[in-house]
């Protein structure tokens, strides 16, 4: 058994593509995040609506995305719809999978923001005379946002590290650089540590990053 | 959509879901045990170690398991550890599991009254007594409701064991879509096999939460 000899090398010939990999990986998250806040807050608008119905079918689409594997949903979207004749590229597919996994953990995030606001701010808004746009805009939304911050930032600490298995279908990231390099180079201990290294710094940055923008946003007036 | 394909297909699933079950239970068990010592480490009385463990525990966490589960699978060989196709995969989960575990048992702790430690510290408790006697077991309630969710997660995560090979519910609908071309169907059938392990698991969580929050 011959010595494994840790090779700098092969992590400096590496490293270019890795940082490419790893600046996608920020990417597809930064877009995949955006995106499903604008579905998750589309559809936990759409849940206040009164009657029964677009509760309920909004709570089935959570719970279906919530309880099922992101693994499964990316197969599904990538080799499954073609077979109904919807062929999505890996970028699409995999930007699809990620968002609506995300905006499934999101539009519960932002109900249950909406329902902590208690129901006493709206009467007293409206009873000030606010109208029902107003009442969101300055009165519901500065608290409901402070109440969902923390948990929409663990869900995009989640995102970063989930986006890394759209991999498996061929899109283009960190992961997907790593396995590349490794699978040709054979230097599988020195690429994957350095891609758990990239990881591990994004999401430190991003923590931090975080945390810091939560303790603004508590300090800060509505 | 075929359903007949789904009927004679079932039982196979079937099998690879006994097997996501076990590879599960067994993370569970390994991962729960390391993650309550982890979590219990951040709080030791010696100097130093709540310190080093805080730090490791983040440094694990923020690597997607993928990424774990290659660097054992593929990454450790490299070093002459070899390790078969679902070992592998029980230890790159349970180690996800303790660390995660680890930050639901610091959140359980912390979230109890520093008055409850100090005022069993006051009745002559040793810093140990008083957490295994005092603290300890009021911190499990409020880590019911966390650890639960994290079981569901790890309950649909174990379907990444399927890209080293390892035969469990996704591979096993992998196997099956490369004999009948099914992917919808299959894929499907896999996810809703999936969500009927996985939603009571989710409810019993939330209910469990909303039982706390009543006084």
């Amino acid at each position: 058994m011959t010595a494994y000899g840790f090779e700098w090398a092969a992590i400096a010939r590496g490293l270019p593509y890795l940082l490419e990999g790893a600046g996608l990986t920020v990417m597809i998250s930064s877009v995949a995040m955006v995106l499903a806040l604008v579905l998750g807050l589309a559809l936990a608008a759409i849940s206040q609506a009164p009657g029964p119905v677009a509760r309920r079918l909004v709570a089935a689409y959570v719970e279906v995305f919530r309880n099922t594997p992101l693994l499964i949903q990316i197969f599904i979207v990538y080799f499954g719809l073609p077979q109904l004749g919807v062929k999505l590229s890996p970028f699409l597919s995999g930007l699809a999978a990620l968002v609506l996994y995300a905006a499934a953990y999101n539009t519960e995030i932002f109900r249950a923001g909406l329902e902590a606001v208690p129901h006493g701010q709206f009467e007293a808004a409206r009873s000030a005379g606010l109208g029902e746009l107003q009442i969101l805009r300055y009165v519901i939304m500065p608290q409901a946002v402070r109440i969902c911050f923390p948990a929409l930032g663990n869900n995009l600490v989640s995102l970063v590290k989930n986006s890394s298995l759209v991999s498996t279908i061929g899109m283009v990231e960190l992961m997907f650089v790593a396995n590349d390099i490794s699978f040709n180079n054979f230097r599988t201990f020195e690429i994957y540590g350095t891609a758990a290294v990239m990881y591990v710094v994004i999401v430190l940055a991003l923590t931090r990053l975080l945390r810091a923008a939560e303790g603004r946003l508590l300090r800060a007036p509505a | 959509m075929s359903v007949q394909v789904v009927v004679q297909t079932l039982p196979y699933l079937l099998r690879g879901t006994l097997s996501t079950v076990a590879i599960a239970a067994a993370v569970i068990v390994v991962g729960t045990a390391g993650g309550v010592a982890l979590g219990l480490l951040r709080f030791a009385p010696w100097r130093g170690v709540g310190a080093v463990v805080a730090w490791l525990v983040e440094l694990v966490r923020a690597v997607p398991l993928l990424l774990l589960l290659f660097f054992i699978f593929f990454g450790l060989p490299a070093l002459a550890i070899r390790i078969p196709t679902f070992p592998a995969a029980v230890l790159a989960m349970s180690l996800w599991m303790a660390v995660n575990t680890a930050e639901v048992v610091r959140g359980g702790i912390q979230s109890i009254p520093r008055g409850q430690f100090e005022a069993a510290r006051s009745i002559g408790l040793s810093e140990v007594q008083a957490m295994a006697y005092v603290v300890f077991p009021q911190a499990v309630r409020r880590m019911i409701p966390p650890f639960v969710g994290l079981c569901t997660i790890l309950i649909k995560d174990t379907s990444l064991a399927a890209i080293i090979g390892v035969f469990e519910l996704t591979r096993a609908a992998q196997e099956t879509i490369e004999r009948t071309f099914r992917s919808f169907e299959i894929y499907l059938t896999a996810a809703a096999i999936y969500f009927v392990i996985c939603f009571p698991l989710t409810r019993f969580a939330q209910r469990a939460e909303a039982r706390l929050l009543r006084p």
